[in-house]
């Protein structure tokens, strides 16, 4: 993991500018020296597993946490001695969150009724919120008169209706069943775009933030590891974080055995891989990491022409998964490849433990030094 | 009772249930029983009459000390009813649990006439060293800060009733989710607004209940009282006086009475309307939890 991460910037008017900020609990660090710039009008998701620190940077640019050291701009001005009420943020919670006394037009009305608006001015844009999320129809109901799909737009709504300028979204579809996810996912990305303010969206599920995002940051072990957008993230990831947590990547680690500028000859497994050094510096001998998406990966016969874009194995077993069908193979070191096709027959498998060749475009692999 | 429970095993429980219960009211029963008896305590014949209860309101001593009785539970209730508020507000949010549960029930764990005698040492000496300070200073103002009094005996029921109102809360409050008050605050609701609009409505039972226990338990209390209140002139300590020197008056069976009859209806009341409420919800869940749409 890098430590002091660079700063991570949108080609947008920044709404959050987080500089520096670290947040430490006792001796455990939840966020060391994190970088980033947020956008206006952009969907940004922070991505990563479970208790590498983005929630606690989505609350932290919300007020609920106060940084151990750095700070947070919001549109601009430092707001890192301001509550939660007092910044331009809201935040739609993972679940439990609605206020269970209240009527869903209630709950969307708090916010409001707090600003002091007259209520028939409430009930105008409460209308207009649950229209947008469209649950006009239970405007009468309590929260758990409700399926979980429903509660969770009546959270959106109670948040857009505010009209802040940054919307904080805390895991808010992981309460969700897998179907509902999905048309969620498509729902928020509508409502951002409609909306046109700052969503910044927390998650562990690399599909759902491939979904929304404008761009993904990736957070492990308290360190923003890499910010891109989502086509570059799950294409062309720079860490070997990121390559072994987006996407289904095959990690090869290796040895530099030539490098030669722009690309090198590195040892895997017995094989000798060529393979392009976008520009990092190596040196020989130094040991590295190799990424190739399981998709891009083929099965040749044992018997193919070697050459520096593949390797010999031995087939393992294969895994229907519908859409498509992932094939195992052993490398000689007890690496597991993965070739994954889009297949619905098993005529011509190899048998368990053949030998066979795996196959890649030269482009397809990417070299990770860090 | 399931379908493989023995019959008779489960009537057995019921009859222990009613034996325990019976066990527990009957003291209370019989002075109900006595209060309407026109010979009083101990008479051979029974006749029944209203007259005691008629004449509770003209007896000078059971009023005044039913007086100070309800003034002290209504002031101990006020005060200490937001402390343990706060303290169970705290207890939730503390990191280390252990040490202000500790704290906070302590007094639980001290018999009341240890901890009434030191509270009695404790004022007595801080009376005198006010009074000393007032000398000092060529003034009698200080004089009366800590005599046995009023203020005396709140200070000791307050000791006395928090960790009781400090339990009560805590249990209502367990249920409370606490991003609710994170919403409301990101709603634009400072700390005492997100407390207020969202957190106690849902505590709100809790809190009553704290209230009606802490009245009864200053009603009741009588150790602590009699040591602190000075004057034996609150309304356990009048009856029990009474008792012990002259025997309680009809009057006092009726004042008895009266008092358990209210603390059981008003008990009784909360309990059967916190049924009928449960029951009420969840006919209302019932009747909406058709399948919806998502």
């Amino acid at each position: 993991m890098t430590k002091g991460t660079p700063d991570m910037t949108s080609p947008r008017p920044p709404a959050v500018e987080v500089r520096n900020l670290s947040k430490h609990y006792g001796d455990f660090v939840a966020l060391r020296d994190v970088n980033v710039t947020i956008g206006a009008g952009e969907y940004f998701v922070l991505l990563g597993p479970s208790g590498g620190g983005k929630t606690t940077l989505l609350r932290t640019i919300g007020g609920f946490h106060r940084p151990t050291s750095g700070e947070v701009l919001l549109n601009g001005q430092s707001v890192g001695h301001l509550p939660p009420d007092k910044r331009p943020t809201t935040m739609v919670f993972q679940a439990y969150a609605l206020f269970p006394h209240m009527t869903v037009t209630q709950n969307v009305g708090y916010g409001l009724k707090v600003a002091g608006l007259r209520k028939d001015k409430i009930a105008e844009k409460v209308d207009y919120a649950l229209e947008q999320v469209g649950l006009s129809q239970f405007t009468h109901r309590k929260p758990h008169e409700l399926s979980g799909g429903q509660q969770q737009r009546v959270q959106l709504a109670r948040a857009i209706v505010l009209d802040r300028d940054i919307l904080l979204l805390d895991e808010p579809l992981a309460a969700l069943d897998a179907q509902l996810r999905k048309d969620m996912c498509l729902e928020l990305k509508h409502l951002q775009e409609q909306v046109g303010i700052t969503f910044i969206h927390v998650t562990h599920n690399q599909e759902e933030a491939m979904t929304v995002a404008d761009r993904i940051a990736l957070i492990a072990n308290g360190n923003l590891v890499e910010c891109g957008n989502a086509r570059d993230i799950y294409r062309a990831p720079d860490k070997t974080f990121t390559a072994s947590f987006v996407g289904e990547n095959n990690m090869l680690s290796g040895k530099i055995a030539t490098a030669n500028g722009t690309s090198a000859i590195v040892d895997v497994a017995g094989a000798r891989l060529s393979v392009d050094t976008r520009g990092l510096h190596v040196q020989d001998g130094q040991p590295v990491n190799l990424s190739i998406r399981s998709e891009c990966v083929a099965i040749d016969h044992a018997d193919a022409a070697a050459d520096a874009h593949s390797i010999k194995g031995a087939y393992t077993e294969s895994v229907y998964l519908g859409l498509t069908t992932s094939h195992l193979v052993r490398l000689p070191d007890g690496t597991e490849m993965i070739s994954r096709v889009i297949s619905d027959t098993d005529d011509g498998l190899p048998e368990a433990g053949a030998p066979l060749r795996v196959t890649w475009k030269p482009s397809d692999i990417r070299l990770h030094v860090e | 009772m399931n379908d493989y429970d023995n019959p008779l095993l489960h009537k057995l429980k019921w009859a222990y249930l009613l034996l325990v219960v019976t066990t527990l009211m009957t003291p209370v029963l019989y002075v109900m029983y006595v209060s309407f008896n026109a010979n009083g305590f101990g008479a051979n014949a029974y006749v029944f009459t209203l007259e005691w209860y008629g004449l509770i309101f003209s007896d000078e001593l059971l009023i005044g000390a039913l007086r100070w009785t309800f003034m002290l539970a209504v002031v101990v209730t006020v005060i200490a009813v937001p402390m343990a508020l706060l303290a169970a507000k705290y207890y939730k949010s503390a990191n280390n649990k252990l040490f202000p549960v500790f704290l906070l029930l302590a007094p639980l764990f001290v018999p009341p006439d240890i901890l009434g005698s030191a509270l009695l040492v404790f004022f007595k000496n801080l009376n005198l060293t006010f009074v000393w300070l007032g000398d000092l200073l060529g003034t009698t103002i200080f004089d009366s800060w800590f005599r046995l009094s009023f203020l005396t005996a709140t200070i000791g029921l307050i000791i006395y009733t928090i960790p009781y109102s400090f339990v009560v809360i805590l249990i209502t409050m367990g249920r409370y989710r606490p991003e609710q008050t994170e919403a409301a605050r990101a709603c634009g609701a400072n700390g005492w607004r997100a407390f207020w609009d969202i957190e106690f409505p849902q505590i709100r039972a809790g809190v009553f209940s704290a209230c009606s226990f802490t009245v009864i338990l200053v009603f009741n209390e009588y150790t602590r009282t009699s040591l602190l209140k000075g004057g034996f002139d609150t309304f356990t300590t009048v009856l029990i006086s009474q008792m012990l020197n002259t025997g309680m008056s009809p009057q006092s069976y009726a004042m008895s009475a009266l008092v358990s009859f209210i603390a059981i209806a008003v008990i009784g009341s909360i309990i059967l309307f916190t049924m009928l409420r449960a029951d009420s919800l969840s006919r209302t869940a019932r009747a909406k939890a058709e399948p919806v749409m998502s």
